[in-house]
């Protein structure tokens, strides 16, 4: 558990923040995917809340974490209203993150909702790790215009760009899984991956569209009360190739699961 | 790291100060301070972040004969001061247990105490016969109290009958430390604890969580796929508190103290209201370290109010010419 402070927190859209934490440097890197449990020293929430990691940066003396979150219940609703200086504690970075094949030329990311942040810190990774030849496809949605956050900085970072919107205000008027089909059938499996993460109902969709024999990792989010695999409130229905239904922790296990092994009839 | 102990005495653990030994029936701990079962995984979950070989002891999560996979979600829900939980005793089975997590803990110099839950009396029996024989268990607590389950659990815990029949048939199959588990959802829970030492228990540890109810009210459905679930964390604390206290009056065998604990203040009152050990359960989700500092807590205000033995301060509170 480390102690923080908040750099930062500010609010981008209506209920949505861009959370900026000073942390010791003996903090760990996080790998894209990974997320942290937070806290403030408060007597309430009681529980840490899990946030997918959106930036991480090392500076002289301290490191920076930085997470993106919207206001969703109690506990988001209190961290909105913390101020700068504050002081929090950070379990992590916690869980397995998205795996990335040596072999994939084409990174497909697909992010909707707050589903953006840990899709941009993958994003980052992979423009770092292999640089821009390679190339990466975002397809992003979002309910309305309004409601997107961090489109700068994925633009920043290049790519090609498949917006939709539930209103149409932005992209095309569908679900972001609504264009898949059309642009899978341009991909060669063998060199493409799809990472993603978003609301249950997206990841629903996608599951149910999903291109044949292509690999799909998805982020997945649930209420979790320690982040380490103990409490098991996380726990969510997955396949094994036997066919066999095992339950596996959103936190230790996942978040990041290949797509075709969670069981979504029996959540 | 130090080598495992006989099973039978358990770890004999050089804590940092001799004062904090405890003994319940033939169990000897280093400290009074362990992991509450279900909270602390197989203890694996947590090495990495806290070293097991300072604890007094670890509880794991509770094992059947079968593996279960518990409830649906959601299974847990943050209420006031505590939280809700309907995990449905989800465990890999008690074979699956030694075979696969025991080894790793036999690595450490601390008490492993099995948790057994079973949907039938035979179950409850076979587990424990299994965990017996499996080298590297200390102690056997018996979950007589789970509210999330439809057979076993608490119903076994609600009728002094039956936790004495439970606990009769425990004791015949094992010659560990044995440990009857209580449910604080019942009228008179020394009723039950009499019953549990009568049919030759070792020990008592309450309360397991208090039966609760949570509810979205924009959607008007519960917060839990299972309506109900077990209560934890300060917000339960006063009733643990005051059922310990009753319960540490009403028998002669060791009481460890579970509900709400998570400073060393908190165990503190536990102790002095008649708990002879303490077990550290919803905290250890907010703090991974919660049960060393409240160790070295207890440590220091041993020190504090120059008190050799921990044994001294047991039951110690003063009722009269307050």
């Amino acid at each position: 558990m480390n102690s923080g402070n908040v750099i930062y927190n500010r609010r981008l859209k209506a209920g949505d923040y861009h959370l900026a934490l000073r942390l010791p440097t003996g903090f760990a890197d996080p790998l894209p995917g990974q997320f942290v449990m937070l806290r403030t020293t408060a007597p309430a929430p009681l529980l840490s809340r899990p946030f997918s990691v959106y930036r991480f940066t090392r500076h002289r003396g301290h490191v920076v974490l930085e997470l993106l979150y919207r206001v969703v219940g109690g506990g988001t609703k209190l961290f909105s209203q913390m101020p700068s200086g504050t002081e929090v504690k950070v379990l992590g970075p916690l869980g397995r993150g998205f795996r990335i094949g040596r072999a994939v030329r084409n990174h497909v990311l697909i992010a909707g909702g707050m589903g953006i942040a840990p899709i941009s810190f993958l994003a980052e990774f992979l423009q770092q790790t292999m640089g821009r030849e390679k190339g990466m496809t975002f397809c992003l949605g979002a309910k309305s215009s309004d409601d997107f956050v961090g489109l700068e900085r994925l633009e920043e970072i290049g790519g090609h760009f498949h917006i939709a919107t539930d209103d149409g205000t932005l992209g095309t008027c569908g679900l972001v899984t609504d264009m898949l089909p059309g642009l899978a059938a341009g991909w060669n499996p063998r060199v493409t991956s799809l990472y993603v993460c978003g609301p249950p109902g997206m990841l629903r969709s996608l599951a149910a569209c999903l291109p044949a024999g292509i690999p799909c990792q998805v982020s997945m989010e649930a209420r979790m009360a320690c982040g380490l695999g103990a409490c098991l409130g996380c726990a969510i229905s997955t396949v094994t190739r036997r066919n066999k239904i095992v339950k596996k922790t959103v936190c230790r296990d996942g978040p990041v699961f290949d797509l075709r092994e969670i069981c979504w009839e029996a959540l | 790291m130090e080598k495992r102990q006989d099973k039978k005495t358990g770890p004999s653990g050089n804590g940092s100060a001799g004062g904090m030994k405890v003994v319940i029936g033939s169990l000897a701990l280093k400290n009074p301070v362990m992991t509450a079962s279900g909270t602390f995984g197989y203890g694996e979950e947590y090495a990495s972040r806290v070293d097991l070989n300072r604890l007094g002891a670890i509880v794991v999560k509770g094992l059947s004969l079968q593996p279960r996979l518990g409830n649906p979600a959601p299974r847990i829900m943050e209420t006031p001061a505590g939280m809700l939980n309907a995990i449905g005793l989800q465990n890999i089975g008690v074979r699956n247990f030694i075979a696969g997590k025991l080894p790793f803990l036999r690595d450490f110099d601390v008490a492993v105490i099995a948790n057994v839950y079973g949907e039938t009396v035979e179950e409850y029996l076979r587990v424990s016969e299994l965990l017996t024989a499996a080298p590297g268990v200390h102690a056997l607590e018996i979950n007589v109290s789970c509210p999330n389950v439809k057979r076993g659990g608490v119903a076994f815990g609600t009728d002094p009958d039956m936790v004495a029949e439970v606990t009769a048939g425990v004791r015949r199959v094992t010659d560990l430390p044995l440990i009857i588990k209580l449910s604080p959802n019942v009228t008179d829970i020394t009723v039950m604890a009499r019953a549990a030492e009568a049919a030759g228990a070792d020990g008592i540890s309450l309360i397991n969580t208090l039966i609760g109810m949570s509810v979205d009210v924009e959607r008007r459905v519960p917060h839990l796929y299972n309506i109900t679930g077990g209560l934890s964390g300060p917000a339960i604390k006063p009733v643990a508190l005051r059922m310990v206290w009753q319960t540490a009056r009403a028998v002669r065998i060791p009481v460890i103290g579970i509900g709400g604990i998570a400073t060393a203040a908190d165990a503190l009152e536990f102790i002095i209201a008649g708990a002879v050990a303490v077990q550290v359960g919803t905290a250890n989700f907010i703090n991974p370290q919660a049960a060393l500092e409240i160790i070295a807590g207890i440590e220091a205000y041993l020190e504090r109010h120059g008190i050799g033995r921990i044994g001294e301060l047991v039951g110690s509170l003063r009722t009269q010419n307050l």
